[in-house]
């Protein structure tokens, strides 16, 4: 038998003993799911004052919170939330870097336990440090954050953290958690919604909110420990994460664009401290000195015209890359994702 | 290991190419290395909270100088100088701070707070779905095959890496 959730039984009681003799009542041989059972009476009939519909939606509500979501509906979730993230901060559009990102990003996460999944990565154009991941692979790092990068392997730390959340499920359960608290939210309903539907919206709230909520200081450090770990297995050195970190640690702590994230994630010294304990020295033989990620620079520091004469023309046929042409600060969704280098 | 003096001439110019150096403290008693390696001769015992400056990182280690030596230790032996020490937030004192830990070529600027509204609590609440930008960031997506031909030109190569557990394996033999 199925009952994982003794809620679940009680309405399935409830409901075989308030139904009338002529209803097709599942008969011990033709047993029903629970599920089918409280799906029979979301219409909802009353008895004694008491909403049995109500009842048996708060139930399979319950089990929703515990059942394995399938990865089909764990992306339509993760893409909702993605959009309302997109609605509050929109991506710097500069192609060159977008592109760079997902390369990085896709690379590491063939290294993941879910190598399979619709991985996108973006870069938000907001002041903000800070980075998200979404259920079903959506990761984005903020133009905040990446001003506080300085390599590709730097970049490979910050995304291998968000990638592990995916694959970790760590949103996923936490927006199973919350949605349980909230009865209306009915994340069965998702089925089939699609992008737009009120069920799904009411979803996404759920997981934007989860931005705000931030996640547990286990998950934020069981993250990092498989971070270092995807992005040794890419052929990154592993201590970009840790790099960042130092780095991070040096901001400004009353700074607003680095509220939310300090609100959200253990301080950057605790997460060093954690992670060297787990970094056995044997991984000093994956920080190998690799020249040909000098690559970084030329994407987010405009460093391409610089080198060989033949690269110019086809950078030139990327206007919104060039440094020169950043547009003056008050158009957010121009705004220059790379401060031109300044020697 | 033999490899090491052309692995460092490598790491050298690698790294070579950042100016300044950033600001930081020891957080436990240390020696520093002649070579980023732990057999590495040692060129001065640093007591706690020694003040140096980071001059470049390779991998777990990082070059400092200290007074009129300059050496390796390993990343986790230093904490970079938090910006709160800096004088005031002036902009420079931040980009200063912020500046090296000697990564790849190039000049990091700061920007944080330069005026445009941040990312925060009360912007995710009121967020509205943005489908038209969703559809470009899945416009920007790499496949599987383009993440490989990015890799194969970064020289990256698929390594085996065993998983870690928290506060470290307890042989913590290496392999």
């Amino acid at each position: 038998m199925n009952a994982r959730h003794p809620l679940a039984v009680a309405a399935l009681l409830v409901v075989a003993a308030v139904l009338p003799s002529g209803c097709a009542a599942p008969g011990p041989s033709e047993p029903m799911t629970q599920k089918d059972v409280a799906r029979s009476v979301l219409g909802g009939f009353s008895i004694g004052g008491i909403n049995v519909g109500a009842a048996a939606g708060a139930a399979m509500n319950a089990q929703e919170a515990y059942r394995e979501i399938p990865e089909s509906e764990e992306i339509v979730m993760g893409n909702n939330i993605a959009a309302g993230l997109l609605g509050a901060a929109p991506l710097v559009k500069q192609s060159a870097q977008e592109r760079y990102v997902n390369n990085v990003g896709r690379w590491l996460a063939v290294h993941s336990g879910r190598p399979d999944l619709p991985w996108k990565f973006g870069v938000l154009d907001t002041d903000s440090v800070n980075a998200f991941a979404t259920p079903g692979g959506n990761i984005f790092v903020t133009r905040g954050l990446v001003v506080q990068i300085r390599s590709e392997a730097d970049l490979a730390g910050v995304l291998s953290h968000e990638i592990s959340h995916v694959v970790l499920k760590h949103h996923l359960k936490d927006i199973q958690k919350n949605a349980q608290k909230n009865l209306a939210l009915d994340l069965a309903s998702l089925k089939g919604g699609g992008l737009a539907g009120e069920a799904a919206r009411a979803v996404a709230r759920v997981g934007l909110e989860g931005f705000v909520r931030g996640l547990s200081r286990e998950d934020e450090l069981e993250a990092d420990r498989l971070g270092v770990v995807i992005a040794a297995r890419a052929g990154y050195d592993p201590y970009g994460l840790p790099a960042v970190l130092q780095t991070l640690a040096t901001l400004p702590r009353d700074d607003s664009a680095m509220g939310l994230f300090l609100k959200t994630h253990p301080s950057p010294a605790d997460r060093l401290a954690a992670l060297e304990t787990a970094m056995p020295a044997s991984f000093e033989a994956y920080a190998k000195a690799n020249p040909a990620l000098a690559r970084y620079g030329q994407v987010f520091r405009g460093e391409t015209v610089a080198v060989p004469a033949a690269q110019t023309a086809p950078t030139a046929a990327r206007p919104t890359t060039a440094p020169a042409a950043a547009p003056p600060a008050k158009a957010p969704p121009a705004k220059a994702a790379n401060p031109p280098p300044t020697k | 290991m033999i490899r090491t003096s052309k692995f460092l001439a490598l790491a050298l110019l690698a790294y070579a190419a950042v100016a300044g150096s950033e600001p930081a403290v020891t957080v436990r008693a240390i020696e520093l290395k002649a070579t980023p390696a732990a057999d590495g001769k040692t060129v001065v015992a640093l007591p706690t909270d020694s003040a140096v400056d980071v001059v470049s990182r390779q991998g777990a280690w990082v070059q400092l100088k200290a007074g009129r030596n300059t050496g390796w230790a390993k990343l986790f032996d230093v904490r970079l100088a938090s910006a709160s020490n800096a004088p005031a937030k002036s902009g420079t004192g931040s980009n200063a701070m912020a500046q090296t830990l000697g990564l790849a070529a190039g000049t990091r600027t700061s920007t944080v707070t330069t005026g445009v509204r941040g990312l925060d609590a009360d912007m995710l609440s009121k967020a509205v779905p943005n489908p038209q930008e969703f559809a470009t960031l899945e416009s920007y997506a790499s496949t599987k095959e383009q993440a490989q031909t990015f890799a194969k030109a970064g020289r990256l190569d698929t390594r085996q890496v065993e998983t870690l557990v928290a506060g470290g394996a307890k042989t913590g033999a290496a392999k």
